[in-house]
């Protein structure tokens, strides 16, 4: 008897001990370990399991998907550094200040252009919380509208993609696809990859950019009081104005196209799209040093020029028929390459003279350490969870049957519906990468095998995630709101600001399930 | 300034001096991806060596750091409780999750892991492109130092935890905590 429910006894184990604070990947581990020698000592439990361990963590450190976890936080820490997010706020702030709720439009309209940037949630609640919070305080804002504004509109990163929640759900729905259908006798199975998710997860991102300005006009409209505008400043040019707003718009934008456009478009994988991104950010970070700004512009300007040279002319040196024609281009090109190199050295001499760059190199380091140790700790659960029997105890859990009350209420989303209430709740506590590498492994392959669609699925998934940043008392977005916030704001009214915005991201789930296209309609177009 | 803080100085400079070192992975993997996406969609040319360069980069970046992660506090915690805990409270987790989770995970991790790297050893798997590099056992060998330089950095805390528990001083000279995604 008690050898049945030994997974989920574990279950609940590892949830009471993570609160102690020890950090997550080795608690997991750890329990883990101690109900395999239970169940080992029970006679339920073959040790055999573990074995398995090792070709886990390797499969950890040679999972290409993996690669661009490292390479996107590179490129948002370093865009960070660039100070690319200052200026949208000051430029966004005086553009759309004047008009009621303008400050909340633009703190939510430089979210989502972050998001689609850098996709750091940390760092762009805390630019937000030290330059717009003061002035939307200074202004009359009604505190929790400006804090619940600020905090949903930082986690936008983790929706919008590119974003790390994607990557890594990607990779765990990918798997757990297969392996429904293999189970399901299917050995030719589709396949998904993390940039369907990002095509399925763009529009449901801007949506919610949507809903949050929706709700901050509401606001503006009914309650005047809660977001004045700001006083239009005499002394403010207009085309100054609208220059200096473009200019802060350029860098990102260039980056988001040539990132998102190059993986939504179907060329390069998420990977290498991280790796042009990061090259960017680099050279944009580069741009923002001391010194003159040539070598930049002419790596910049290199880019592109070899970008039309290939959109014209075939490159390609190992072939056999290139003609006079074909070696001056290759050598131009080659001049172009050159040039970024170039470029890009300049910009590494500076950002390592400056010591902004080791800064980005161990912050990137440490993340993708905290990530992946995760990983290896919620790997070793999963083993342990798996050889208790853990599995068969998720399948009819999920599979309870449909006249219970959950079946009468949803129907066939009754499964989706619960597995969803459960991600909210642990939501509360534990952070997306447990959820991710706990949770989801356990429970997709089960409702994939029912048939859902794995895009839609992890679209429905990613934006539960995003709001587990916004619920407290564990939501990231709040600590770090919270640790700039000015000393006038209490926490009680940083945890009321969000209350409107976790209904919004419901009000999302319930939009998306209720209209799967909003998620599945652009991977469609997209990848066919 | 106790025998017991100083071994535990001792293996923070070496976690630390290694963590930056091998951060510096980070920027090579760039640099390497964005070379790569250059040949390969502007000049058509592809190295399987510098493809599998940035695997090696990426995997031994994660593993060899994670002792540097867990000195400057990088690893996440479920901190409702721990945040505004006491010093007391703290080094006493901090010493039981150590000896009950940290230490005996690594020795699962490096226990299983043992007979998978010696048996890589003894072929000195290669790649299993053609043209790959040759130096699979060296990329396996990473879980066993992963394994052993997490356990020496636990040993740097759970010193640091007794001094604590003992003394009721927190000798803990922490570096700026990991920013998080």
């Amino acid at each position: 008897m008690t050898a049945d429910i030994l997974d989920i006894v574990m279950f609940a184990v590892a949830c009471a001990v993570l609160l102690s604070g020890f950090p997550v990947a080795f608690t997991l581990g750890g329990v883990a370990l101690l109900f395999g020698l239970i169940g080992l000592s029970l006679g339920v439990f073959d040790f055999g399991f573990l074995n398995a361990l090792p070709s886990r963590i390797f499969g950890t450190m040679t999972n290409e998907t993996l690669v661009a976890v490292p390479l996107f936080v590179f490129m948002g820490t370093m865009l960070e550094r660039s100070k690319v997010a200052e200026e949208l706020l000051e430029s966004m702030g005086h553009l759309f200040g004047s008009i009621r709720g303008g400050l909340g439009f633009s703190v939510t309209i430089v979210g989502a252009l972050l998001a689609a940037s850098t996709g750091i949630v940390g760092a762009t609640v805390v630019t937000m919380g030290l330059l717009s919070l003061p002035t939307m305080l200074r202004r009359g804002y009604d505190i929790p509208l400006a804090t619940g504004s600020i905090a949903a509109a930082g986690t936008l990163g983790q929706i919008i993609p590119p974003s790390i929640v994607l990557v890594l759900l990607g990779d765990v729905l990918s798997n757990a696809y297969q392996k429904a259908q293999l189970e399901q006798g299917i050995f030719t199975p589709d396949t998904m990859s993390v940039g369907d998710l990002f095509a399925g997860a763009l529009i449901p991102g801007l949506m919610l950019v949507a809903l949050y300005i929706l709700y901050q006009v509401y606001r503006a409209v009914v309650h005047p009081a809660s977001s004045p505008a700001m006083p239009p400043d005499e002394t403010l040019d207009r085309t100054a104005l609208y220059k200096q707003t473009l200019q802060a718009l350029v860098p990102p934008v260039i980056l988001i196209v040539a990132v998102l456009g190059s993986i939504l478009g179907g060329i390069a994988t998420p990977t290498e799209a991280a790796g042009v991104g990061a090259v960017g950010a680099l050279l944009l970070a580069g741009y923002r040093q001391a010194g003159t700004k040539l070598p930049v512009i002419a790596a910049t300007g290199s880019l592109i020029s070899i970008l039309l040279l290939t959109g014209i002319f075939d490159l390609r040196i190992a072939r056999s028929d290139i003609g006079t024609m074909g070696i001056v281009q290759i050598l131009v090109a080659l001049g172009f390459a050159a040039g970024i190199a170039w470029g890009i050295a300049v910009s590494t001499y500076r950002l390592i003279k400056s010591s902004v760059l080791a800064e980005v190199v161990q912050s990137t380091a440490r993340t993708s350490s905290m990530v992946f140790v995760i990983l290896i700790g919620a790997a070793m659960f999963s083993l342990v969870f798996r050889g208790l029997g853990g599995d068969e105890t998720v399948q009819s859990f999920l599979l309870h049957d449909t006249s219970s009350l959950m079946g009468q209420i949803f129907g066939p989303l009754a499964p989706v519906v619960i597995v969803m209430a459960v991600m909210f709740i642990l939501g509360f506590f534990l952070d997306f990468i447990e959820i991710t590498f706990v949770v989801v492994p356990l429970v997709a392959p089960v409702l994939l095998a029912m048939g859902f669609d794995p895009v839609w699925l992890g679209v429905m998934m990613a934006i539960n995630l995003q709001t587990s940043f916004l619920t407290p008392p564990f939501g990231f977005a709040l600590f770090y709101l919270r640790g700039v916030a000015p000393d006038a704001v209490r926490t009680v009214q940083i945890y009321r600001g969000v209350i409107p915005f976790v209904l919004i991201q419901i009000v999302a789930l319930i939009i998306i399930a209720r209209f799967p296209s909003i998620a599945t309609w652009l991977p469609e177009v997209i990848f066919g | 300034m106790s025998a017991l803080t100083k071994i535990a100085d001792r293996i923070d400079v070496f976690s630390d001096r290694t963590g930056r070192i091998v951060a510096w992975g980070a920027l090579i993997m760039v640099l390497v991806q964005f070379t790569v996406v250059l040949l390969r969609y502007v000049f058509g040319l592809s190295s399987v060596w510098m493809q599998e360069s940035i695997i090696y980069l990426h995997g031994l970046l994660f593993m060899l750091v994670a002792g540097y992660t867990l000195l400057g506090d990088g690893h996440v915690r479920v901190d409702i409780f721990y945040r505004e805990a006491s010093a007391r409270y703290k080094a006493t987790v901090d010493l039981l999750g150590t000896l009950l989770f940290l230490w005996p995970v690594c020795g699962l991790i490096a226990y299983t892991s043992w007979p998978y790297v010696a048996i890589s050893w003894k072929v000195l798997e290669g790649s299993r492109e053609t043209s790959g590099i040759p130096g699979v056992f060296l990329l396996k060998t990473a879980i066993l130092a992963f394994a052993f330089i997490v356990a020496l950095q636990g040993l740097s805390t759970f010193l640091r935890s007794l001094h604590t528990l003992r003394t009721g001083e927190t000798p803990l000279p922490s570096p700026s905590a990991s920013e998080k995604v």
